[in-house]
């Protein structure tokens, strides 16, 4: 008696299957478990990569840098935790050589150094850098090309650092964490960490940079750090991850990161829906076999078994093909891209895994959860009235846990409870936004579907009849098409925001200490040689002396700068200054009025104040707002100046930007240097000394080879952004095949009667047609305002990207959801109809 | 047997209280076989429902076999149905995506019997479509399907058999075969045989007839 469910449950399956009656829900599951592992699994392994390459901005997989020297004990543990690591002592301290003086940014590095990424030489001044695995040999010395011109030094010469000499051995191209900043970077000096000492530049007094580099497995990184961490004194440590790099190159693997995320999350949503709609129709389909059952004596418990243990068979096979199918799928994806994209050789993970079988699972329970207990409550009185169907239609219940049960799953997936409400809430705006439409499609229907009955009005009038049934059909229309079109729109977006952040062009070489008479000539030079500058921006230091009144003292030991400094953070003492009338490109001001905008004649500043403009991060961290009055030590002279008005600065772009830009007024009494960039094709590279010869006092910062790599990763990214999509894409469709074989379903039996009482084949065929072209494009209506509200949504609160309206689709969405879901009906229905009407009527038993 | 006691069924319209079969007494005796004539829409079906236990009465009481099938909840009416009644429909009723042999064996298995599949085939070689076991519902002509119906109602022996317009879906010949398939079962096995029928020679076949006018039900006496 007990194994008989079980035994009922296998044989209906085996023969259901066998007959290909549960192809759309067996589909619908191997679609969501192969979707969510092949994206994951192919994002892990991206990430993977992408992990490993921005890993080597901080040459490491972890950094710990501290303002004291760091306790040897630390570095000894962390092997015991099975991690490697790296040491680097940094400062700036003066070079002196041929009777020149520099100021440096001296490293001491320790031979594991670096232990991601690899240091650079350069065979000739500004050449190319070419990868080495050396470390400079004691008493040897590394340096910048730079170096070379301002100390008019030569390979082979002796330099002094602090107290002690140096052998220039090789010219530094770059090292992995050698940073990004044009201002104050100093030419970089490489030295072996064991020669630091006998430079006597680590004294008391001296701003000395401590860094540990990590490298081993997550867990016995994040294993050391929980030990660590307790240990560390936030004045004077830092931890830092890959995670917490906010270079341009940091924030595109975040979004691409982002990205991925909300792509599984729609396949997620896609696939849960398609199973949805395959459990409904699953459900009706076995309304008669359960009345029949429960007539011939069979007890609820016996008919729920039956059909848990089916669905688990359904289930348990759709887990295992689909994460076949996802695993071949991801490996094809994989080979096919390669060379384009980087992934990780480790080719099997479980976290996908599990994921996918956690999804197809609680897709499978939850989704079929309320058709099924449809199913259990269908009175065996059925039998005798066929209209009569399940008492139990709590269809309020039935979206609350498969909205509960979407959530859930979104939320477990990406452990972001924001991004998952974000979808979640415009999903539910987008339900309500439909269903208030279709109610006014019916009524709109009442007057279109009057008149004589031809296929139009048989369109209405099925539209009109079934309005429940049809809000529910376009709903999910409507969402499949919305889901695909936000992942469609944010791929877009993203990419092309990071195209705009690095178009072709960008400058690669920067120039500063450009002095006011070496401009004029500087110009001319360059545009004879057919360089294009980016314009010259004067830059004078000023130090910070008062914030309103509160007096800023810096000149006390650091210690104390350290406590009087607590609530201004990030203040340092110096900052550049520009000023001009002229708004820079990229800049947008969000409070106040730009001060080229304005006389200053006409302002009520009171006299010898001047107007600045400062940038709204800086201005949140060290908390000056709108009328706080600043005052700069320039120079020698004290110049104060109150902030007008607040900016957002593009930091993406690869242009000199700058946090305080004041009114020309202010400086007039001031000598300023300039700063420009230029674009060098890379063509031209062996000009440069040529082109730099006549300003040998101007430094000149190398930053092609950044740029490069930046570009290299964005185009990788970019790359494995448009797999996803496309991914995305075949799964949307297939869920609107699957709908439209659903909701074919339900119009076999009209079809079958219609047809018995004589329509015309083609009657038939227009009016469906007609009816899918309706409901595709309300859904293709609905889905390009729905796309809008959670476009909004994601981009402002989760990619922090600018958002804006995307018209376009407004008429794409209707056109394209009318033409691939009339298609899909069309073709569909032509199957129906080109079976004769026998079959069809037999079909229907 | 069949013993009813004011039976009532009222069922609520959008027109407020529908009573859609008069207070019913009667009672059939066992191995009896009775037919209920009645135009279309005069109850029969609901009063057939309401003997078999598929449907509640609002009022009134039902003994079928000394059990009260009115006091008894939907499980005990489903046990007692697979332990004592067996259906036939006008519309088969088969489960489509089981195989005639299948489908025959399922009340047997439902109620625990023992060896369902050797009891399927001897009633499936007695109904005369043994070749017929391994084929689909809808791979079966209506006549087939009907006597598959007809050896899954028997495959458990009940000792009443209800049948709801066994031969509203099948042509004369077919009809005759089905006929007397199912009296030849009735008298073999001694069932009580209750059946709905508009086919008044099918109605002069039984015992006795009783005629349904407007939820109203009356002997005929022929
Ligand atoms: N739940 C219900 N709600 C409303 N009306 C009902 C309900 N059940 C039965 N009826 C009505 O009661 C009447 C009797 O129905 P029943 O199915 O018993 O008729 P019948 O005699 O079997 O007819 P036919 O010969 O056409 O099968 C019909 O008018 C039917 O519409
Ligand atoms: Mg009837």
């Amino acid at each position: 008696m007990s194994a008989m469910p079980r035994q009922l449950a296998w044989r209906l399956f085996k023969h259901e299957a066998k007959r290909g009656e549960l192809s759309i829900i067996l589909f619908a599951i191997i679609l969501s478990v192969a979707s969510v592992l092949s994206l994951s699994l192919f994002s892990e392994r991206l990430q993977g990569a992408l992990t490993d390459r921005s890993a080597e901005f901080i040459a490491a997989d972890r950094q710990l840098s501290a303002r004291t020297p760091i306790d040897p004990e630390w570095v000894m543990s962390a092997q015991t935790f099975n991690l490697a690591t790296a040491q680097q002592t940094s400062t700036r301290s003066m070079a002196f050589a041929n009777d020149e003086l520099a100021l440096v940014d001296l490293r001491a590095v320790s031979g594991d150094y670096p232990l991601k990424g690899t240091i650079k030489l350069a065979p000739e001044l500004f050449a190319t850098g070419v990868e080495t695995t050396q470390i400079p040999a004691l008493g040897e010395a590394w340096i910048d090309s730079r170096l070379f011109q301002l100390l008019g030094v030569s390979l082979g010469d002796s330099i002094e650092l602090g107290e002690a000499q140096f052998t220039i051995t090789k010219i530094l191209s770059e090292i992995p964490d050698g940073g990004f900043s044009v201002f104050n970077a100093d030419p970089m000096v490489l030295i072996n960490l064991a020669d630091i000492d006998a430079t006597r530049v680590t004294g008391p007094g001296s701003r000395v940079n401590y860094k540990v580099y990590f490298t081993g497995s997550e867990s016995d990184l994040d294993d050391y750090f929980d030990v660590l961490s307790p240990q560390l004194d936030r004045q004077v440590h830092r931890w830092l991850s890959v995670q917490d790099d906010t270079s341009p190159i940091g924030e595109s693997v975040a979004r691409a990161e982002q990205f991925f995320l909300l792509a599984s999350l729609l396949a997620i949503i896609l696939a849960a829906v398609a199973i949805g709609v395959a459990a409904q129709r699953y459900a009706q389909r076995h309304f008669d076999p359960v009345a029949i059952m429960k007539t011939l004596g069979a007890s609820t418990s016996t008919i729920r078994k039956v059909y848990l243990y089916q669905i688990g068979f359904i289930a348990l096979l759709g887990i295992v093909i689909g994460a076949i199918v996802g695993f071949v799928l991801q490996q094809l994806v994989v080979s096919a891209l390669a060379g384009t994209v980087e992934v990780s050789l480790q080719i099997w993970y479980w976290r996908p895994l599990l994921i996918a079988i956690f999804t197809g699972s609680v897709c499978a329970l939850l989704f079929c959860l309320y058709p099924l207990l449809g199913l259990f409550s269908i009175p065996p009185l059925r039998v005798l009235r066929r209209d009569i169907a399940s008492s139990f239609t709590s269809r309020g219940g039935q979206y609350l846990t498969a909205g509960g049960a979407i959530l859930l799953l979104m939320w477990v997936y990406s452990q972001n409870l924001k991004i998952s409400l974000i979808l979640f809430v415009s999903g539910l705006i987008l339900v309500g936004l439909l269903l208030a439409s279709t109610l006014g499609l019916i009524v709109l229907g009442r007057i279109l579907g009057s008149g004589r009955m031809g296929a139009w009005q048989l369109a209405w009038a099925r539209i009109k009849r079934r309005s429940l049934d049809n809000s529910v059909q376009l709903i999910s229309f409507a969402l499949t098409i919305m889901l695909l079109l936000v992942v469609l729109v944010m791929r877009n977006d993203i990419v092309q925001q990071w195209r705009d952040q690095l178009p072709q062009g960008t400058a690669n070489y920067f120039l500063t200490n450009v002095t006011e008479e070496q401009r004029p000539s500087l110009i001319q030079h360059f545009s004879d040689n057919g360089i294009e500058t980016d314009g010259l921006f004067p830059v004078s230091r000023g130090r910070f002396v008062k914030i309103n009144d509160e007096i800023l003292r810096h000149d006390i030991t650091k210690e104390k700068e350290d406590t009087t400094n607590e609530t201004r953070r990030g203040m340092g003492r110096e900052a550049n200054l520009t000023w001009d009338t002229q708004l820079q490109m990229g800049n947008e001001v969000i409070a106040g009025k730009w001060h080229g905008d304005w006389s200053l004649e006409n302002s009520d500043l009171p006299p010898g104040v001047y107007p600045v403009s400062i940038e709204e991060r800086v201005g949140e961290r060290m908390r000056i707002g709108m009328g706080d009055k600043l005052t700069f030590n320039i120079g020698s002279e004290i110049v104060t100046v109150e902030v007008t008005s607040i900016r957002t600065v593009n930091w993406q772009t690869m242009q000199p930007n700058f946090f305080f830009v004041l009114h020309p007024m202010a400086m007039e009494a001031f000598r300023a240097s300039y700063i420009t960039s230029f674009y060098l094709p890379p063509e031209r590279k062996p000009e440069l000394t040529r082109l730099m010869a006549p300003f040998a006092s101007v430094t000149m910062f190398d930053v092609d080879a950044r740029i490069n790599q930046v570009r290299s990763i964005i185009e990788q990214v970019s790359a494995a952004i448009e797999f996803i999509l496309i991914l995305v894409l075949v799964a949307g469709s297939l869920v609107l095949v699957a709908q439209v074989q659903a909701s074919m379903d339900e119009r076999q039996r009209e079809l079958a009667i219609l047809r018995t009482l004589g329509a015309k084949g083609s009657m038939i065929r227009a009016s469906v047609i007609y009816e899918f072209l309706i409901i595709g494009s309300v859904a293709g209506l609905m889905a390009a305002l729905a796309n809008e509200v959670s476009l909004y949504l994601l981009q402002t609160q989760i990619f922090q990207m600018q958002s804006s309206l995307h018209i376009e689709y407004w008429l794409i969405a209707p056109l394209t959801g009318a033409v691939v879901v009339g298609l899909l009906g069309a073709t569909s229905c032509w199957r129906l109809l080109s079976m004769n009407t026998q079959v069809l009527l037999s079909k229907m038993l | 047997m069949i013993k009813t006691e004011n039976l009532i069924k009222t069922v609520s319209t959008s027109e407020g209280e529908l009573q859609i079969l008069q207070p019913t007494n009667f009672s059939v005796e066992e191995g009896q076989s009775i037919a209920i004539v009645g135009s279309s829409g005069s109850g029969k079906s609901t009063l057939l429902g309401l003997l078999a236990g598929l449907d509640t009465a609002s009022s009134g009481e039902i003994w079928l076999d000394g059990a009260p099938l009115h006091a008894l909840d939907e499980e005990a009416r489903a046990q007692l149905r697979g332990e004592k009644v067996g259906f036939i429909f006008q519309s088969f009723m088969l489960v489509p995506s089981l195989t005639a042999l299948e489908n025959i064996m399922l009340p047997a298995e439902i109620t625990g019997l023992s060896n369902p599949k050797i009891r399927a085939l001897e009633v499936l070689k007695q109904v005369g479509v043994a070749h017929r076991a391994g084929h689909y519902p809808n791979q079966l002509s209506g006549g087939e399907q009907q006597r598959v119906a007809i050896a899954r109602a028997f495959i458990t022996q009940p000792k009443i058999l209800f049948a709801d317009e066994p031969t509203g879906n099948l042509d004369a010949k077919n009809s005759d075969n089905v006929e007397s398939l199912l009296f030849e079962l009735n008298k073999q096995s001694n069932t009580t045989l209750v059946l709905v029928t508009h086919d008044p020679e099918l109605a002069l076949k039984c015992d006795r007839q009783l005629s349904m006018n407007a939820g109203v039900l009356e002997e005929v006496t022929v």
